[in-house]
């Protein structure tokens, strides 16, 4: 399968989507908290972790999924969850905790949970990770040809969870991916001084399983990386592991002054915007035009602003709904 | 034609091994529960008729496998899972209160965890601090587990079918003393009439093991047990005693058990697990807040004192509920 | 002027895409810190004063001197760090202008790549590590650190009689030389550099040599493998691939053998070459994706004789033996 032109507009298409739904959740979450700031205030109470800047990622592995691979995510969820295919307004009015989100406001911006995409995350970190071996279990047991991917960040490495999970994937051979999303800090912890090992890919040995770094940014790397391993996991090799090198443009919550980072180096990741360094790939190629990278953004807009009016004006659940939903029959 | 006899164990194992005949998606994993038949017996059998796909050992990874479990439940299988020791639970407590039993409920409903965690509780054989809790009381007080405590082989296996066919995330707690297991002291009441055809026993039905006037005992597990024997001990003093089996604490048998204060007006609850800020806390809670009125005296508790579980057999002894401490609290309680 | 050693350790360990199709192993950074601390101990042992080291995110000379023990002086070349192989060949221009007597590459054919491209007259020492080098040598980092010494010091002219000039290829574009090869350029069927390795070999188009060597693993194989390669030493090699050729079956990666069919093949002396044909294309310099070609654009690929500067390890060694270097 080469990277042919219809492949990189599509990947182009999910970074500008993912992009475009988190600046605007972004704009959407502060509204209602300010001047002074209060996380309980305005339609979007709570935590928030965005996902801009680590686009090439979640397009570039979720671009080799089908609806029916599970794929377990973390906190930060947005980029993968979209990637996979999410009705955005689903999407949106769970993060405004209605009833007619994905989860009927139960689990907002940090569980979201959509079955028919086999989607699943939480705010544990490494929590998600042995769901997926979970996840490829069932499916080796049933002898499909299915693909469970885990998303997690360079902090979760470092969790029992992870070890265990890669562990037990590579003694029982399973369809998994793992995809370390490594933006060089756990909240404020830069990765140097977390991790024993420079990379994960070195971990990959820890564990017989195949695993390669990539450049993060460039989502023409992720994209043949996960293919590789993907197609490996779907023909019965067994478990691989990615470390993807990314940068977080946002903080690690909204709110985060950041207080932690080299000064500068913001400005210098931003030089490295994945739909930047896609699209001048295709305009090298002459497969894209400005005209066309402003249709797609006008599309995306609209998209996203279709479902932030849907949240809008969807209704809450009833309070007494709180009490619904913790067991199937009782 | 003869009963049937069944130790606990067995009962289990059979009540797992019809399940996974009639059901292609229910499993086991667990540490040792494949060639060694589990610690305390409970999957004996089932990997020489399953084979290894179906009863997996695993490495020693509590958070993952637990965990692995809840990922092969939202994905349509029906994992039965071992947890060693309930001690154990430590090391993989997320996966079990943060995921296993918040996923459908986070997800509104949308995704289920049919899945079974079971595991070994109790003491009285001097394995200490660390392999003797009950802790039934910790895991019912978070919300999306049921917790279920049999005490008798019959119970055992319809139990466990019901908490296999049900499509909440179940504990099944097994005490290590009702198992019928031949390396820990003889227990007579751990072995017991098991019809063979498949049966289930609905969550939230508590059991009458006894019935009696004069005073109720609310318990379950081991403590049934003993229960019993002191019960028998107090009709030779004229005192009857009514023996309520729990066998569920999510959910709760509400009705029985205040039927049964409102017909004896007097109620002991006899409880393993440490007695502060649990299971005995709770019922006594509940009986003062629905029945107060039908008291003819305070409740009592006879629990495990909030002392770690000593190993030397005196002090063992000592702080867990025997049958003499329980007959001394009913006639105590009579008294008033 | 006091003696000074550079070195550049190159810390990228797992950018390879071919460990998840070919089974090959990781030559992890611990490694390379013992190797590391292996040289400085060779240097400080024979009184080199002064060692100039590439930075590197990973720490790999700061962690080496940790248990070192060594009297030297270590700095770092100021470069800031784009975590590419530019790095590598900024911190050799840097130790160029320093005036170091040599450099130590710690590092498979691709670090040695891009340090050659700034060394200029300053001999490399070139340590391997990775997977299926050809240029670098597999010597014990001791070993390399004793020969770094000699050649310091200039013992008994081992500058003249134990360095040579290795050859290059070099790729020009619209008749300007844009970068350099010191192993094999493969023009591959991409169009993309994205994860940088090759590994299709249905997509390889032209293979260039710039020498074959017996029993080599990579892209290179497909040329060393043919019986009249072992009488070519020292001449280049242009290999056409495409349906319908001489077959042959060949380790094109660790674990990876696959057959290979060649169309022509032509030898090479210094100066002779090709154009790039089938844009747009990809070049893959010393197995890495490196130069997309587009359409319109003229790019030749020719052999050169003024690639680096090299130490020949074993005859600097002996050299200095000779001399009586390691009598005290």
């Amino acid at each position: 399968m080469s990277l042919s032109q219809e492949t990189l507009l599509s990947l182009y298409e999910t970074m500008v989507k993912i992009r475009t739904f988190e600046e605007r959740v972004a704009e959407i979450y502060y509204e209602g908290k300010t001047p002074v700031f209060d996380i309980a205030a305005g339609p979007v109470p709570g935590e928030m972790h965005l996902y801009s800047g680590q686009e090439a990622v979640a397009a570039g592995v979720c671009a080799h999924l089908r609806p029916d691979d599970p794929v377990t995510s973390t906190h930060r969820p947005h980029g993968h969850l979209i990637a996979k295919g999410v009705d955005l307004k689903a999407m949106m009015a769970e993060i405004f905790g209605k009833d007619t989100g994905l989860c009927h406001g139960k689990g907002g911006h940090m569980h979201l949970f959509d079955p028919t995409l086999h989607f699943g995350c939480g705010g544990i970190v490494g929590g998600g990770i042995p769901h997926a071996v979970g996840a490829a279990l069932a499916i080796k047991k049933r002898g499909e040809d299915r693909v469970a991917v885990s998303f997690f960040g360079d902090g979760a490495a470092n969790i029992g969870a992870f070890h265990e999970s890669l562990n037990l994937a590579a003694v029982w051979k399973l369809p998994v991916v793992f995809v370390v999303e490594d933006n060089l800090y756990a909240i404020s912890v830069p990765k140097s001084a977390s991790t024993a090992v420079r990379s994960n890919a070195e971990r990959g040995a820890a564990y017989d399983m195949p695993a390669v770094q990539v450049d993060g940014q460039d989502v023409l790397a992720v994209y043949e990386a996960a293919k590789e391993a993907i197609e490996r996991a779907r023909k019965g090799g067994g478990p691989s592991l990615i470390e993807a090198v990314c940068y977080r443009f946002r903080g690690h919550f909204e709110g985060d002054p950041e207080l932690y980072l080299p000064k500068g180096i913001k400005e210098q990741w931003k030089q490295r915007d994945p739909i930047t360094i896609l699209g001048n790939q295709l305009k090298a190629q002459g497969w894209f035009s400005d005209e066309q990278a402003q249709a797609i953004q006008d599309k995306m807009t609209a998209l996203v602003a279709e479902a932030e009016a849907f949240a809008r004006q969807s209704p809450y659940p009833a309070p007494e709904d709180a009490l619904k939903h913790v067991f199937v029959n009782v | 034609m003869a009963e049937r006899l069944l130790t606990t164990a067995k009962a289990i194992s059979e009540a797992i091994a019809q399940e996974m005949e009639r059901d292609d998606r229910v499993f086991v994993m667990g540490e040792d529960i494949g060639a060694y038949g589990g610690i305390f017996g409970a999957t004996q059998g089932l990997l020489e008729k399953f084979g290894p796909e179906r009863v997996m050992d695993t490495p020693i990874s509590e958070t993952g496998f637990i965990g692995a479990g809840v990922g092969a439940a939202t994905e349509g299988m029906r994992p039965i899972v071992e947890l060693m020791f309930v001690d154990f639970f430590g090391v993989a407590m997320d996966q079990i209160y943060n995921h296993m039993a918040k996923i459908h409920y986070m997800s509104g409903g949308n995704v289920k965890v049919p899945m079974v965690l079971m595991t070994a509780i109790g003491g009285g054989y001097s394995d200490a601090a660390q392999h003797s809790q009950c802790l039934y009381g910790l895991f019912a007080h978070v919300p999306g587990l049921k917790i279920v405590i049999p005490s008798s082989p019959y119970d055992a296996k319809g139990l466990m079918i019901q908490a296999i066919r049900d499509d909440d995330p179940v504990m099944y707690f097994f005490h290590k003393g009702i198992m019928g297991l031949g390396w820990m002291t003889p227990n007579p009441r751990a072995t017991g009439p098991v019809p063979e055809e498949p049966y289930t026993i609905p969550f939230g039905k508590a059991d009458v093991k006894r019935e009696g006037s004069d005073a109720t005992i609310l318990t379950v597990s081991l403590m049934v047990h003993r229960s019993l024997d002191a019960a028998e001990k107090l009709a030779q003093e004229g005192i009857n005693v009514e023996v309520v089996d729990l066998r569920t604490l999510v959910p709760l048998d509400k009705e029985t058990i205040l039927d049964s204060v409102k017909k004896t007006h007097r109620v002991l609850v006899v409880d393993e697990d440490y007695k502060s800020f649990g299971m005995s806390g709770e019922l006594v809670a509940l009986i003062a807040e629905e029945a107060l009125d039908y008291l003819d005296a305070p409740p009592k508790r006879l629990a495990v004192p909030d002392v770690p579980i000593p190993y030397s057999r005196p002090l063992e002894q000592y702080i867990s509920p025997s049958v003499d401490a329980i007959a001394q609290a009913v006639r105590d309680l009579v008294a008033e | 002027m006091t003696p000074s050693v550079g070195i550049i350790a190159n810390p990228a360990s797992g950018k390879d895409i071919r460990r998840l199709v070919a089974h090959g192993s990781v030559f992890d950074n611990k490694e390379k810190v013992n190797i590391i601390r292996r040289v400085l101990r060779a240097l400080d042992a024979f009184g080199i004063p002064h060692v100039l080291a590439m930075p590197d995110v990973f720490g790999l000379v700061l962690r080496a001197l940790e248990d070192a023990q060594v009297n030297l002086n270590v700095d770092f070349v100021d470069i800031s760090l784009t975590n590419t192989g530019e790095d590598s060949t900024q911190a050799a221009r840097r130790m160029v202008e320093n005036g170091v007597s040599c450099i130590v590459t710690i590092g498979g054919d691709g670090t040695n790549r891009v340090v050659a491209k700034a060394s200029r007259d300053v001999p490399l020492v070139p340590i391997s590590t990775g997977t299926n080098n050809v240029f670098p040598s597999m010597v014990e980092g001791t070993l390399a650190g004793l020969a770094a010494a000699a050649v310091a010091l200039d013992v008994n002219q081992v500058r003249e009689r134990a360095v040579h000039r290795a050859r290059k290829l070099v790729i020009a574009r619209e008749g300007k030389p844009i970068d350099l090869a010191l192993v094999d350029v493969v023009v591959y069927d991409e169009r993309f550099v994205a994860s940088r390795a090759i590994w299709d070999v249905e997509k390889m188009r032209t293979l260039v040599l710039v020498a074959p060597h017996v029993g080599t693993i990579g892209a290179s194989a497909i040329a060393a493998y043919l019986p009249e390669m072992l009488t070519a030493q020292g001449h280049g090699a242009w290999l056409d691939l495409g349906p319908d050729g001489r077959r042959v079956l060949v380790p094109v990666g660790p674990g990876l053998i696959a057959p290979v069919s060649i169309r022509s093949l032509r030898w090479l002396e210094v100066g002779e070459g090709g154009r790039v044909l089938g844009a747009p294309c990809v070049l893959a310099l010393d197995g890495e994706r490196e130069n997309p070609v587009y359409p319109g654009q003229d790019v030749i690929i020719y052999l050169s004789e003024e690639g680096p500067y090299v130490v020949d390890i074993q005859n600097a060694v002996r050299t200095a033996i000779e001399a009586g270097f390691f009598v005290i």
